[in-house]
């Protein structure tokens, strides 16, 4: 498979993976390796001072993993900016997943907000991968304000619907620039599949492998899924046609006449 | 008593057991090596800074850890 290239650092793999809703940190690691995913996402959150050691993220070898913080739980730019600070500081990573959903029930990102912090953040020197609706103009405003890629959604997060938004991440693919990393809802290794195959550069998968029955078993079938999409795209997949097209010769049949 | 805000909550302090730092505040709260990084009224705090970054009455303090996400 060919190389994966965001913001001047080449990857091997164009499987991104969350590390949320693990049932344990030996299970995530496990999963982790499993997916070949050299970029996982993490949170940041208020330590629980009355169940301290809760350390998820201790099994995460970050000699092979490039972390990559989220902004979630944000609901306006600037909170998006101050969780983007505070996560450079803590890891001294100047990547930053950009997510801004101020509506808790589909977790929508919020297009206004977004662009406000990556503009923010692309100034200040930070490496940006919004988590955006699949909006092909405003992919290309963040695009054109500097953001590393753009992340449009295939379905609300953790949905496992697939990609409900298509036609839209078609134009997107199209249009781009930047590396286009499909992002939520993709529930099924055939959903990342088909994000491959019209184009995507990457997806991101977390609650499919986390909540699966065996979450290594199902990293190892994403991996492979999305590189048989990847290099399905790379081989020149024909259209569909309306009429059959014989796959065998229309002569020479053992017919009178 | 003395008061700090720590993560949004009230916590008080008898005057001769108030953290000089917050190093000796994360002791005091039992929390190891979880906070990765901190805000003290606002200002960024790297770990390395903790144990030299004083802790004063009245200050808003937010312990940030990282933590499993998507």
């Amino acid at each position: 498979m060919d190389k994966l290239t965001i913001a001047g650092r080449t990857f091997d793999s164009r499987l991104l993976v969350g590390t949320g809703k693990f049932s344990s940190p030996q299970v995530m690691a496990q999963a982790l390796v499993a997916s070949g995913a050299e970029i996982v996402t993490v949170a940041l959150r208020r330590v629980d001072i009355d169940n301290p050691a809760d350390d998820t993220l201790r099994e995460i070898d970050r000699e092979r993993f490039l972390l990559l913080p989220n902004t979630s739980g944000a609901r306006t730019a600037d909170e998006a900016v101050r969780l983007s600070r505070l996560a450079r500081a803590a890891t001294g990573i100047n990547w930053v997943k950009l997510e801004v959903t101020p509506d808790p029930y589909y977790l929508l990102p919020c297009p206004v907000e977004t662009l406000k912090a990556a503009e923010i953040l692309v100034k200040e020197g930070f490496v940006v991968l919004p988590y955006i609706n699949a909006d092909p103009i405003l992919a290309k405003r963040l695009q054109d304000v500097g953001t590393a890629t753009v992340m449009p959604l295939g379905s609300p997060i953790g949905s496992n619907q697939g990609l409900k938004t298509r036609a839209s991440l078609e134009i997107i693919v199209e249009q781009s620039t930047v590396p286009v990393v499909v992002d939520a809802g993709l529930g099924l290794p055939s959903h990342v599949a088909e994000a491959m195959e019209i184009g995507a550069d990457a997806v991101l998968v977390n609650t499919a492998i986390a909540t699966a029955g065996d979450p290594v078993e199902m990293a190892t079938a994403f991996r492979l899924a999305v590189e048989a999409g990847r290099r399905a795209y790379k081989a020149g997949p024909r259209a569909p046609t309306h009429s059959a097209e014989a796959s065998s010769p229309l002569t020479g049949f053992l017919r009178n006449s | 008593m003395k008061s700090l805000k720590v993560n949004g909550v009230e916590r008080q302090f008898a005057p001769d057991r108030m953290p000089g730092t917050l190093s000796a505040l994360l002791e005091a709260l039992g929390v190891g090596t979880d906070a990765v990084v901190a805000e003290v009224d606002g200002r960024i705090v790297r770990r390395e800074e903790f144990p030299r970054t004083e802790v004063l009455e009245g200050q808003q303090i937010e312990l940030i850890r990282l933590m499993g996400g998507g």
